[in-house]
C-alpha cells in the first residue's frame, strides 16, 4: 500500500534529503540572481563539488575535509565566472554553459584517470546525526531529526539568508545592484564587489550541494549523478521569486518528486521505471506552466555593468 | 557669500571618443548660492557635473573641495565629500521602496533600522516641506515624486551641494514651482545648488549666478541679480547673444492665417477610452480637426493627452464613440500600421522607448513604417541601397547630425533622435499628424526647428494635433487650442483669443 506508515516515513526522510542539493544551490543562485548574475555554471559547480568532496574525502579519509574541499572549489569556480562576466563583461549565458560543460567533462575525465571504471565507496560518508529527544517523536521524529548534519545547517541557512537579503543593508545593496546597477553605483555602492561576493557565495553553496549528493546522501561519485539538479535549482529560484523561504518550499516540491520516483519504484507500480524517472522534470514543467506566468526577473539580470555606459 | 568656495573646478577637460565634452572649464560654487549651468544639448553641462559626482573621470584639470585638492574616483568619493546629485534619469531602483532608495549606500550598520531612519526623514521633510509615501515602490510614483525622492536622499546624506540635472524638463508647471521652493529653502540653509538647464525663463528666475557653456567651453558667467534688474526681455537677449553668437532671439514667427474656410479632415465623436488600469481617461470627447491647422492640446500632464494620442494612432481601443477620417468611419480600423496606411502619423512623447529602435541604424529606423512597401522591399527582401538613399536624403533634409545612415540611433543625442522621428513621420506625407510633446527635452535651436517643420507641414495642408504641456509653445504656434481636463475638452479657444491666463485657468479646470 502506498500510504503505509513506513512508506510515509521513507518519503518524508528522502524528500528532505533529496531536496538538499537543490536547495543549497538554489539559495546561492538566489543571491547571484538578485545581484544580476544568472549562474548557468551552477550544474558544473555541483558536479565539481561532488567530485572534489569525494576525492578529498577519499584521499584524506576525512569526510568533513571533503566538504571543505568542495566549498573551496566552488569559491574558485565562482571567482572565475565572476572575473569573466563582471571583470571582462562576457555574456553570462555563454560563460555559464561553458563552465558547466567544461567542469562536467573535466571531472569525468579525472575520475577515469584516477579510478578507471571503478566506483569505490567512501567509508564513513552519509552518516546521520540523531538529535536527542526530538528524534524520539513518533513517526516524524526519525525522518526529520535523524539526518545528516548538513541538512540541519542548510535548514538553518534558509531564514538567515532570508533575513540577510531582505532586512539588512547588504541585502538591500544586493537587490539594488541586480535591479539598477548604475543607480546603486551613483549611491556609492560597490557594484563589482557585491557581484563578486554573490557569485562566489553561489559557487560555494552549489558545490556544497554537489558534495552533499556525493558524500552526504550517498558515499560515492558517479559522473552524471547531478542529473540536472543545478538547472532545477535555477527554476526553483524563479518560482520562489528570489525569496529564500519560497525557494525552500520549491526545493521541497522537487525533493518530493524525486523521492516519489524511488518510492514508486519500490512500491512496485506497474509503470515503466523510465517514465517514473521523468517525474521530477515533468513537475518542473508543470509548475512553470501553472505558477511562473508572471515572473519578473531582476531588471539587470545578465546585463554587465560599466560605469558611464 | 563666503570667500572660500565650497567647490572649485579648475581647467576641467574631458573627451569622449575624440569629441570634446569639456574644454578647460572653470567652475566654482559657494555655500548658499544657486549656480545655474546653462547651455544647449551637448554643451557639456551634464558631463561637467558627472565629473563632480564621480560618474566620469576627467582627462585633466583639478577639483578642490573646501580649499583642499581632492580626487573623485567614484560616486562613493563624491558622496563622502557631501555632493548629492539628482540625475536626469533618476538614480533610483524602481523595484525598491522610497525609504529603501533613500538609505541605499548610507545605511548605518548591517541591520536596517527603520525607526531611526524614519525619524531622521521626518525631520528633513519638515524642514524642507517635502512629503513622500515611504513604503511605496518607486515604480508607482510620478516623475515629480521620484525627483523628490532623489532630493530627500541627498538631504538624508547631509549633502552640502545638490546638483539638479535638467530637473524641470519632466515636471508640470506646478511641480516646478514646488521644486523651486525646495531649492530656495536649501539656499536659506546655506547649501549650494547647481542647476543644469536649457530653459532661459527659469534660469533668470532662480539663479544667483549663471555659467553658460557652449560646445564644451565656458563662454560667460553672469549674475542672476543683474539679469533680473534689466528686465525679462533684455535678460533673455543677453543670454541669447552669448549662446547663439549674437543671432537674433528666435522670435516665434506668426504665420499668415490660412484660408478661413474650415475643411474637417478628422472628427472625434463622443469618444470614450480607458486607461491602463481600466479607469476612464477620455469622457465623450468630441473634436473636429481641419485641414491645414495646428490644433494645440493644452492641459496638465495626465489629463488624457497620452490616451488621446494613442487612440488616434490606433494603439488604444475606443470603447464607444466614433473616429471619422475624411468621411470614413475608422473607429475599428485599429493598429499603428493600419492608421499609418490611412494617413495618420504619430510622434510619441516617449521617443527613446516607443519612438524608435535604439539598437538599429538610422536607415532602419527611417523606414520602420515603410519597410513593407517598394522600393524598400520587394517580396519580403529588403533593398538596402534604396533604404540608405532614402535615409541619406532625410539626413540632409532634416539636418540630422550623424556620420552616416548606418549609425545606431542609440548613439545619437535626443535632439537628433527626435529629428529622425519627425523625418520618418513627415516622409509619409500624412493627412493628420499627431505629436505628443514633440519638443520635450530639446534645446532651443532644435525646438525651433521642430516647430517650424510643423508649421510648414500645416501650410501644406496637414492637420496637426499638437499636444504639449508648454503653454507658451502652444500659444505661439497653434491656430486653435483645446484644453483637456480630466478627460474632457473643457473649451476650444481661437488663437486670437487665447492667452496664458484664460488657458491657464482652463488647465486647472476652471470654466469661464
Amino acid at each position: 500500500m502506498l500510504f503505509e506508515e513506513a512508506l510515509f516515513v521513507t518519503v518524508l526522510a528522502s524528500t528532505l534529503r533529496g531536496s538538499m542539493p537543490m536547495l543549497l544551490a538554489a539559495l546561492g543562485e538566489t543571491y547571484a540572481e538578485s545581484a544580476g548574475i544568472l549562474n548557468l555554471g551552477i550544474e558544473g559547480m555541483m558536479v565539481a563539488g561532488a567530485f572534489a568532496s569525494f576525492l578529498v574525502g577519499l584521499q584524506t579519509n576525512m569526510v568533513p575535509l571533503g566538504f571543505l574541499g568542495a566549498a573551496i572549489i566552488g569559491a574558485v569556480l565562482g571567482g572565475i565566472i565572476g572575473f569573466l562576466v563582471i571583470g571582462l563583461r562576457l555574456n553570462q549565458i555563454v560563460v555559464g554553459l561553458g563552465m558547466t560543460v567544461f567542469t562536467s567533462a573535466f571531472c569525468n575525465l579525472l575520475h577515469r584517470i584516477i579510478f578507471g571504471s571503478q566506483f569505490p565507496m567512501l567509508w564513513g560518508a552519509g552518516m546521520t546525526t540523531e538529535i536527542p529527544v526530538l528524534s524520539k517523536i513518533p513517526i516524524i521524529g526519525q525522518p526529520l531529526f535523524n539526518q545528516h548534519w548538513l541538512v540541519y545547517v542548510t535548514l538553518a541557512l534558509v531564514p538567515v539568508l532570508y533575513f540577510l537579503l531582505y532586512r539588512t543593508s547588504l541585502g538591500l545593496r544586493i537587490r539594488a545592484v541586480g535591479e539598477t546597477p548604475w543607480a546603486a553605483d551613483a549611491s556609492g555602492v560597490n557594484v563589482y564587489g557585491i557581484r563578486y561576493l554573490t557569485i562566489i557565495l553561489a559557487g560555494v553553496l552549489a558545490s556544497t550541494g554537489g558534495a552533499f549528493l556525493a558524500i552526504g546522501d550517498l558515499a560515492f561519485f558517479i559522473p552524471d549523478m547531478v542529473k540536472g539538479r543545478g538547472y532545477i535549482a535555477i527554476v526553483v529560484v524563479m518560482l520562489g521569486r528570489w525569496n529564500p523561504i519560497k525557494v525552500f518550499l520549491g526545493s521541497l516540491l522537487f525533493g518530493f518528486a524525486l523521492s516519489l520516483t524511488s518510492a514508486l519504484q519500490v512500491a512496485g507500480l506497474k509503470v515503466s521505471p523510465d517514465f517514473i524517472l521523468t517525474m521530477p522534470y515533468l513537475v518542473v514543467i508543470l509548475t512553470l506552466i501553472i505558477i511562473a506566468k508572471s515572473t519578473s526577473l531582476p531588471a539587470a539580470l545578465c546585463v554587465p555593468y560599466k560605469r558611464g555606459e | 557669500m563666503n570667500n572660500q568656495p565650497l567647490i572649485r573646478l579648475k581647467a576641467i577637460t574631458k573627451r569622449f571618443k575624440g569629441v570634446i565634452a569639456n574644454d578647460a572649464v572653470d567652475f566654482d560654487l559657494y555655500p548658499g548660492e544657486v549656480h545655474t549651468l546653462l547651455g544647449e544639448n551637448g554643451a557639456g553641462k551634464s558631463t561637467l557635473m558627472h565629473i563632480l559626482s564621480g560618474l566620469v573621470q576627467p582627462d585633466s584639470g583639478s577639483i578642490e573641495i573646501r580649499g583642499e585638492s581632492v580626487n573623485i574616483r567614484s560616486p562613493y568619493d563624491s558622496l563622502r565629500h557631501g555632493i548629492g546629485m539628482v540625475y536626469q534619469h533618476f538614480a533610483l531602483v524602481p523595484n525598491l521602496t522610497v525609504i529603501e532608495n533613500i538609505i541605499l549606500g548610507f545605511e548605518e550598520g548591517l541591520i536596517l533600522n527603520r525607526k531611526r531612519t524614519e525619524s531622521v526623514l521626518k525631520q528633513i521633510f519638515k524642514e524642507f516641506e517635502l512629503s513622500l509615501p515611504l513604503d511605496e515602490k518607486i515604480s508607482n510614483l510620478s516623475v515629480g515624486e521620484r525627483q523628490r525622492v532623489e532630493i530627500a536622499k541627498a538631504l538624508f546624506h547631509r549633502s552640502d551641494v545638490l546638483i539638479l540635472d535638467e530637473p524641470t524638463s519632466v515636471l508640470t508647471p506646478i511641480e516646478s514651482e514646488e521644486l523651486f521652493n525646495t531649492v530656495f529653502s536649501m539656499r536659506r540653509m546655506g547649501k549650494a545648488v547647481v542647476f543644469i538647464t536649457h530653459k532661459l525663463k527659469e534660469t533668470i528666475g532662480i539663479s544667483d549666478r549663471i555659467s553658460i557653456l557652449k560646445l564644451g567651453k565656458k563662454v560667460a558667467e553672469m549674475s542672476g541679480e543683474d539679469l533680473r534688474q534689466v528686465g525679462e526681455e533684455e535678460g533673455y537677449r543677453r543670454i541669447f547673444d552669448v549662446m547663439f553668437d549674437n543671432t537674433q532671439l528666435p522670435k516665434d514667427t506668426t504665420t499668415i492665417k490660412r484660408s478661413s474656410e474650415e475643411m474637417p479632415i478628422l472628427e472625434l465623436d463622443q469618444v470614450v477610452c480607458l486607461g491602463n488600469f481600466g479607469e476612464m481617461r477620455l469622457k465623450k470627447l468630441s473634436l473636429k480637426l481641419n485641414k491645414g491647422e495646428i490644433f494645440g492640446i493644452a492641459g496638465v500632464d495626465g489629463n488624457g493627452q497620452k490616451e488621446l494620442a494613442e487612440i488616434l494612432a490606433g494603439q488604444r481601443k475606443v470603447v464607444s464613440g466614433r473616429l471619422i477620417l475624411d468621411g470614413n468611419d475608422i473607429t475599428h480600423e485599429e493598429g499603428a500600421g493600419t492608421r499609418t496606411d490611412l494617413g495618420i502619423s504619430y510622434i510619441t512623447d516617449d521617443r527613446m522607448q516607443e519612438g524608435c529602435a535604439l539598437s538599429m541604424s538610422v536607415a532602419e529606423n527611417s523606414i520602420l513604417r515603410l519597410f513593407k512597401r517598394p522600393p524598400f522591399s520587394r517580396r519580403k527582401i529588403m533593398n538596402k541601397a534604396n533604404i540608405n538613399r532614402h535615409a541619406e536624403a532625410l539626413i540632409r533634409e532634416f539636418d540630422i547630425k550623424v556620420s552616416g545612415p548606418d549609425v545606431d540611433v542609440g548613439t545619437l543625442s535626443g535632439g537628433n533622435i527626435q529629428k529622425i522621428l519627425l523625418a520618418r513621420e513627415l516622409s509619409l506625407h500624412p493627412k493628420v499628424l499627431v505629436c505628443n510633446k514633440p519638443t520635450q527635452g530639446l534645446d532651443a535651436k532644435t525646438t525651433r526647428y521642430v516647430k517650424d517643420r510643423l508649421q510648414q507641414e500645416s501650410v501644406r495642408g496637414t492637420a496637426v494635433l499638437f499636444i504639449s504641456s508648454d503653454l507658451d509653445e502652444l500659444l505661439s504656434c497653434s491656430d486653435r487650442i483645446g484644453v483637456l481636463y480630466d478627460g474632457e475638452l473643457l473649451d476650444i479657444v481661437n488663437r486670437c483669443d487665447a492667452n496664458r491666463e484664460n488657458i491657464g485657468k482652463l488647465m486647472l479646470g476652471i470654466r469661464q
